[in-house]
């Protein structure tokens, strides 16, 4: 699989024909991700149902989602696990592992918040 | 899951600035508010990021029983006003209780509308309320063991509007489907949509005792009690008004309605529910008074062919119980109806015709026999064809039918005999115009009625008197015809029987070489020559059926014993050991006669030409009497009385009897017809052609029959003995019966003489302890 993991890092990196913006974090640590609503609905339930019909808005034909209480570190994280079904912890700090813990439980991504807790 | 409630310290969620219950409070009134939202529709103002936050955070605090019952209020609450505001103003005007004042159920309709829109808003708000709660879902609803909330919708959704406490809703939604099928099956058209909505919302939704659902606990059983009673009515109503085929369609169109109703509306598990109710309405409860019905039922569709009809009623009937059985008894007892008609024609024809077949009208005889095989064919084939068309060749039916075939046939005491005549009547020289193919698949059917005879045994004897006849007399329509008919009895009944045919053939195929030596014989030979052209059959007597034992008597003109004795002579030269017996009784001889107007080539039997040569030596007008015939001839007296009827009586009168009459009669005076005429050169004087047999032939054949049986029985107790040594009375004659059953049924107390008869000959003995054990003595 590891063309796919590959290519896959490569949509999310280099988003050319994104349709998602993220807003994350609150006050001056904001950073917008550019994402694929259908790899999002199709690899978590929480955005499948947030970015469903009766609760998506849109702005320019662009699904703005906002997530303040994640900062930009742990929701790259997140998106990264979402995309790629995999992450490096390694170089993590222990705080940001705690707080990848704790966001992996809100959006209920169960895999990663077993991943991390083993870890 | 439940680790992540429990973090051991390492793991907990941020803390919060705010007391825990101010942050409870304000969750919770931005979730109901938004709830409320929803209900109004109006979740676009709404951020899902938000609730789901809130109500994430309410659990992550231990708030989830909090929230929970919140969530169920609020949606009660709701649920609450739309039964007021919605459901109850939409109630049918006619009431709870009487739907007849709103005969074409449109306030119905419309009440199924607006639940369908309710139920509809309903789903689609508790998708949303779904969404937000999310986490509440996985994480609280699954560690406290309440229902997801969706399906709390569910239940609330069921016990506030469906099954509401405080409005008769339920009552109402119950008459209003009702009322809404029955309308569709007094052909109104009803809008199935509104319909099927409900039929689905009730299906959806479990009851919590039985945890099967709202549709099987509140509404399946009454719409089926209410069909059992609409379909008892109709199906009295139907019976009255229509015929057979008419009521049969219509229960055929009921019962596809509702299939298609069920399929289009209704639950699957209901559809052999109903379709038990339509059967056993419309069906069963009818079954034989629509079978019975005057001019329209069972017989009549079998009496007129209708086909479809039939084929209908076998497919409708077959969907009950007793339905084929009492239609199988129907038609077996009709078959038998008609077969004992076919049985009296023929008895009140014999005994009518008697005195014509012994008046020398000896087509007559046969006549009659191939008449009866004839309507028995037809009779066979008219319900071959039932059975093709209309009962999709049910084994079943097969079998019902041949016992009444059977029965009828057996019935007949004559049926082996007119069986064996009537195929002696298809494979007889130039008749009919049939060709082989058409013979042979009439041959084919009769070997049908053959298998239903009991007495095989006595077929097979008129079978072997018939074929010698065809034979001896040159009748036969071809070997190959004689042989395929063999063919098909070997199948039958086995090669012991066809052995002896066989032989027959096998002596006619001999003679006709042994008479071309006999010529070639004569012509090196110094003899005289005999005046005559002789032509001599050999038959070997045990392949025969001619009574041997007696020879029949005859005395022969002189040149013809003479001519005779020639041959013996050349015969006996050449198999030495051997015997022959003349059975002039089985020939025929062409002569030439002469009459006033013309001569005439006669081709008569022995007998009849051993009679006119007496007239030879008379002179024009001096008459012979019976008795002198008789006494010259000594040919025997039933035999004589045939060939003077043939000469004297029948269509060629070459004698003229005083007085006239059909009878020959003892003192009769015969004189030689000077005046006859014909326009035909060549006659042939119908001579001892098959017939059914008058009644002392027949107490004569019975005879044989019985003696023939006689030595079968013996036959097969000393096979069976031999082979067990030692054998129990019982036991003894069930397998003797069992042996001998495929040609005839052979009654328990004839055993019983044959075993003593045995025991007495020292084939047997009884056992020296046990009296009805029998050791066998080799």
């Amino acid at each position: 699989h590891h063309g796919l993991l590959k290519d896959f890092t490569l949509i999310l990196d280099d988003a050319d024909d994104y349709n998602v913006i993220i807003q994350v974090g609150e006050n001056q640590n904001i950073k917008e991700f550019r994402a694929h609503s259908v790899i999002l609905r199709a690899r978590s339930l929480y955005f499948k149902s947030a970015l469903s019909s009766n609760w998506v808005t849109k702005k320019d034909n662009m699904i703005i989602f906002s997530k303040p209480n994640l900062t930009p570190i742990i929701f790259d994280m997140v998106l990264r696990y979402i995309y790629t079904g995999e992450l490096d912890l390694t170089e993590q700090s222990g705080e940001n592992i705690l707080n990848l813990l704790v966001a992996s439980d809100e959006l209920l991504l169960e895999e990663l918040f077993i991943h991390v807790q083993n870890y | 899951m439940s680790s992540r409630k429990q973090p051991k310290g390492k793991i907990r969620p941020p803390k919060k600035p705010n007391s825990a219950d101010a942050q409870f409070n304000d969750n919770w009134d931005r979730l109901a508010q938004a709830i409320r939202e929803i209900h109004k529709k109006n979740a676009s103002i709404l951020s899902f990021e938000e609730l789901y936050r809130n109500a994430y955070n309410m659990v992550l605090h231990k708030n989830g029983d909090k929230l929970y019952n919140g969530v169920r209020e609020v949606i009660t609450q709701h649920l609450e006003e739309v039964a007021v505001s919605q459901v109850v103003p939409a109630f049918p005007l006619s009431g709870a209780s009487s739907s007849q004042t709103n005969p074409n159920g449109a306030g119905g309709a419309n009440f199924l509308k607006v639940l369908k829109t309710v139920w509809e808003d309903h789903t689609t708000c508790m998708l949303m309320i779904r969404d937000i709660l999310m986490y509440m879902d996985r994480v609280y609803a699954k560690t406290a063991n309440v229902p997801l909330v969706y399906d709390l919708g569910l239940d609330l959704f069921r016990d506030t509007i469906v099954r509401s406490q405080n409005y008769p809703i339920q009552n109402h939604l119950l008459e209003v489907l009702l009322q809404q099928i029955k309308l569709e099956r007094e052909n109104e058209i009803i809008d199935r949509t509104n319909v099927k909505a409900s039929i689905d919302m009730l299906l959806e939704l479990t009851d919590a005792s039985t945890k099967d659902t709202v549709y099987a606990t509140d509404f399946e059983n009454k719409f089926l009690e209410t069909s059992s009673e609409y379909y008892r009515v109709e199906g009295q109503m139907l019976v009255g008004e229509y015929d057979a085929p008419e009521y049969m369609k219509k229960v055929d169109k009921r019962l596809n309605e509702e299939e298609q109703r069920v399929r289009h509306y209704l639950s699957q598990t209901t559809e052999p529910k109903i379709r038990n109710i339509v059967e056993e309405e419309l069906i069963s409860k009818h079954l034989k008074t629509v079978i019975e019905m005057e001019n329209s039922g069972l017989i009549p569709m079998l009496r007129n062919e209708k086909m479809d009809d039939l084929g209908r009623m076998y497919k409708l009937f077959g969907r009950v119980v007793k339905g084929h059985d009492e239609m199988k008894s129907a038609i077996s007892d009709y078959i038998r109806e008609l077969g004992k008609a076919i049985n009296e024609t023929v008895t009140s024809n014999t005994t009518a015709e008697g005195g014509n077949a012994a008046s020398g009208d000896k087509q007559t005889g046969a006549t009659v026999a191939v008449r009866w095989v004839q309507e028995v064919l037809d009779l066979k084939d008219k319900f071959d064809k039932v059975q093709n068309l209309a009962l999709s060749n049910d084994k079943a039916f097969q079998t019902s039918f041949n016992e009444a075939f059977e029965y009828f046939i057996n019935k007949n005491s004559k049926s082996p005999e007119f069986i064996s005549l009537f195929i002696d009547d298809n494979l007889k020289k130039g008749l009919k115009g049939k060709t082989e193919e058409e013979v042979d698949s009439v041959l084919d059917k009769t070997i049908t009625l053959f298998r239903f005879i009991g007495e095989k045994d006595v077929f097979e004897r008129y079978y072997k008197q018939h074929l010698a006849k065809r034979l001896l007399l040159g009748r036969s329509v071809s070997d190959d015809a004689e042989r395929g008919m063999i063919g098909k009895l070997k199948v039958e009944c086995g090669y012991q029987f066809t052995t002896k045919l066989e032989g027959m053939f096998n002596d006619m195929r001999i003679s006709s070489d042994t008479m071309t030596d006999f010529k070639e014989y004569l012509d090196k030979s110094v003899l005289e020559k005999p005046k005559l052209d002789l032509s001599v059959t050999v038959l070997t007597s045990t392949f025969w059926p001619m009574n041997l034992s007696a020879s029949p008597r005859c005395n022969l003109p002189p040149e013809l014993t003479k001519a005779c004795g020639t041959f013996q002579n050349f015969y006996l030269g050449r198999h030495s050991g051997r015997r022959l017996t003349w059975q002039s009784n089985m020939g025929t001889a062409d002569i030439r006669g002469s009459f006033k107007a013309r001569k005439h080539e006669l081709n008569v039997s022995t007998y009849q030409m051993v009679i006119l040569l007496m007239f030879n030596d008379k002179q024009d007008g001096e008459s012979l009497s019976y008795e002198q015939i008789k006494g010259e001839s000594d040919i025997p007296e039933a035999d004589l009385k045939r060939n003077l009827q043939s000469l004297a009586c029948a269509k060629y009168k070459i004698l003229v009897k005083e007085p006239k009459g059909k009878e020959i009669n003892p003192g009769d005076q015969f004189n030689f017809n000077n005046d006859f005429t014909a326009p035909l050169q060549r006659i042939k004087i119908q001579t001892v052609a098959s017939k059914v047999e008058s009644e002392g032939e027949r107490k004569e054949t019975r005879e044989k029959v019985e003696e023939a049986r006689k030595h079968q029985t013996e036959a097969a107790i000393v096979r069976i003995m031999k082979d067990r040594k030692t054998m129990e009375h019982n036991l003894l004659i069930a397998e003797v019966v069992k042996q001998l059953q495929s040609r005839f049924m052979p009654n328990p107390a004839l055993i019983k003489k044959r075993i003593e008869a045995l025991i007495e000959r020292e084939y047997l003995e009884r056992a020296t302890g046990d009296r009805r054990v029998y050791n066998y003595l080799a």
